[in-house]
């Protein structure tokens, strides 16, 4: 029989805040978790047409990690470990009460451990000294570091699986997640999109595709503006989201506090190009439509939009247009918003935020407001998207996460009823 | 003159290797996207040849007035001519001291 699946457990690392309490009124209060990057030591800031981020600040590993944690992983994973770690304490699972082989970890990553390989790299070329090439270079890079290092960390030893899709990589750890469950492969999945790769490659590759905003340097907290005139790029984020998922079964008999119910997703490719999507929207729209499908949902009965949302000139208006052709006039009723408006664009992390997000506002009636949404551009205005805090009962929300490789993914969260 | 048809000509040539085609069939007034079939990402690989090739930072706002081979031509000599001027005038008072004396 296949499993329901629920969300029993939130956590996050983000640039407005580390946790979800303050992540959550960060957000309500509409703040920028936006910065200026001070350089990239030793490359000034001057030299980078972008010169601003959301970044996390004030995050000592030594605070919420054993010093063999942290130093064995690179930030992404450690930003990993410390989401997962408060999931789990939120969720209240105990693992010395869980079968260890029936809890899987599912990991969305983009980009994974830059920050200690670009330092290597640069080591080994300008030194030629491969003797000097750290022992712990090969596990930090590898990308799975992050789904190995919080299996280690919980004795969860289930599947353990990463999922890089760049953009909507945790999008699909979300999805995997509630296959593996309703398979009925796994009763628990820590699932997290962790990302940390705001270095001085990356980002020079960012701003050398002309994806990023570089006319708002001088004023970074008004630098990402998703649907709005005068948008012109997205703002590269770090952090990390995680989500415990949860038979349904399993959540009931132990009690759990249930947030939301996972109740459809879908993955698709635009087959198009790396990097640009298909600029009428009928791919995005299809992928919307699979969700809701596998769901058991109509759009009828969707109230809100959690969107991609980069703030790109072309993909936001790819996103409404596909939205009002799956939605027709419910369009005019959804509330949406878009999360990266206040942090940035967090790349692997991206998806795993936004699901959370979503899960919030089902909790709370609650749809954080869209900052810089000062001059909506005509072709993503809808009546749902504000400035301001909105406020609804919640019962179906949709989240949105397309990725570079022409990659496309949709998650269906539900209202469970009392 | 001179420095056009240099500039107009190695222009040219950029664009025939990148497109892998004869650089007279391509016309100054064909446009990028429509005419050469560049999308965003082409344009932005074939401007970043140009950059190299003329030691040039194109700023982000400066892409949108590259719709032509001709805009791109007329660009890159815009961009060129403070220099070229810098030259002639660092150039000039030595000049006049030596018939001074």
């Amino acid at each position: 029989m296949t499993q329901r699946v629920v969300i029993t457990g939130l956590g996050v690392v983000s640039p407005i805040g580390i946790g979800i309490g303050q992540f959550w009124k960060s957000a309500l209060e509409g703040r920028s978790g936006v910065s200026a990057i001070e350089s990239f030591d030793p490359f000034p800031i001057d030299g980078y047409r972008s010169r601003v981020a959301g970044q996390v600040r004030h995050f000592d590993p030594a605070q919420f990690l054993a010093p063999t944690q942290a130093e064995r992983v690179d930030r992404y994973a450690q930003f990993a470990l410390v989401a997962a770690k408060e999931a789990m304490a939120d969720s209240g699972l105990r693992m010395e009460m869980e079968r260890p082989h029936r809890v899987g970890v599912i990991v969305g990553a983009g980009m994974g451990g830059m920050v200690m390989g670009e330092r290597e790299i640069t080591q080994l070329y300008q030194q030629r000294k491969p003797h000097r090439v750290h022992p712990n270079f090969i596990p930090v890079i590898t990308l799975n570091s992050a789904s190995g290092i919080v299996a280690m960390h919980f004795g969860a030893k289930g599947p353990n699986l990463t999922i890089s899709t760049a953009c909507s990589s945790s999008a699909h750890a979300v999805g995997q997640a509630l296959n593996c469950i309703r398979n009925s492969q796994a009763d628990v999945v820590i699932t997290v999109g962790a990302d940390a790769s705001i270095t001085p490659l990356v980002f020079a590759g960012f701003c050398s595709l002309r994806a990023l905003s570089t006319r708002f340097n001088d004023r970074p907290a008004s630098a990402s503006r998703p649907f709005d005139r005068n948008r012109d790029g997205f703002v590269m984020g770090e952090g990390a989201g995680a989500l415990i998922l949860e038979s349904l079964s399993h959540a009931k008999k132990r009690k759990a506090r249930m947030y939301a119910e996972v109740a459809g997703y879908a993955a698709t490719s635009e087959a198009y190009h790396m990097v640009i999507p298909r600029e009428d929207g009928m791919e995005v729209a299809t992928t919307i439509r699979l969700a809701l499908k596998d769901a058991g949902m109509t759009p009828a009965q969707v109230d809100y939009v959690n969107a991609h949302a980069t703030a790109t000139p072309i993909g936001d208006a790819v996103e409404i247009k596909a939205i009002k052709d799956v939605f027709k006039s419910r369009a005019n009723r959804l509330l949406i918003n878009a999360t990266k408006s206040l942090i940035g664009h967090t790349l692997g992390a991206a998806g795993a935020i936004g699901t959370i997000v979503s899960a919030l506002a089902i909790e709370t009636g609650q749809i954080h407001p869209t900052i810089n949404y000062d001059d909506p551009d005509p072709a993503c205005a809808l009546p749902g998207i504000s400035k301001s805090v909105q406020e609804r009962r919640i019962r179906v929300a949709l989240m949105n996460a397309f990725g570079f490789g022409s990659n496309n993914a949709a998650v269906v969260l539900k209202k469970l009823s009392r | 003159m001179a420095a056009d048809s240099a500039i107009t000509d190695r222009i040219l040539t950029a664009l025939a290797e990148y497109l892998k085609r004869d650089k007279r069939s391509i016309g100054t007034d064909y446009s990028l996207r429509d005419d050469l079939g560049l999308d965003s990402m082409a344009t932005i690989e074939l401007l970043f040849k140009i950059e190299e090739a003329f030691d040039l930072q194109i700023p982000d706002q400066d892409l949108q007035g590259l719709v032509t081979v001709g805009d791109v031509i007329g660009y890159v000599e815009r961009r060129l001519k403070p220099a070229a001027s810098a030259k002639q005038a660092a150039k000039s008072p030595v000049k006049r001291s030596r018939t001074r004396k």
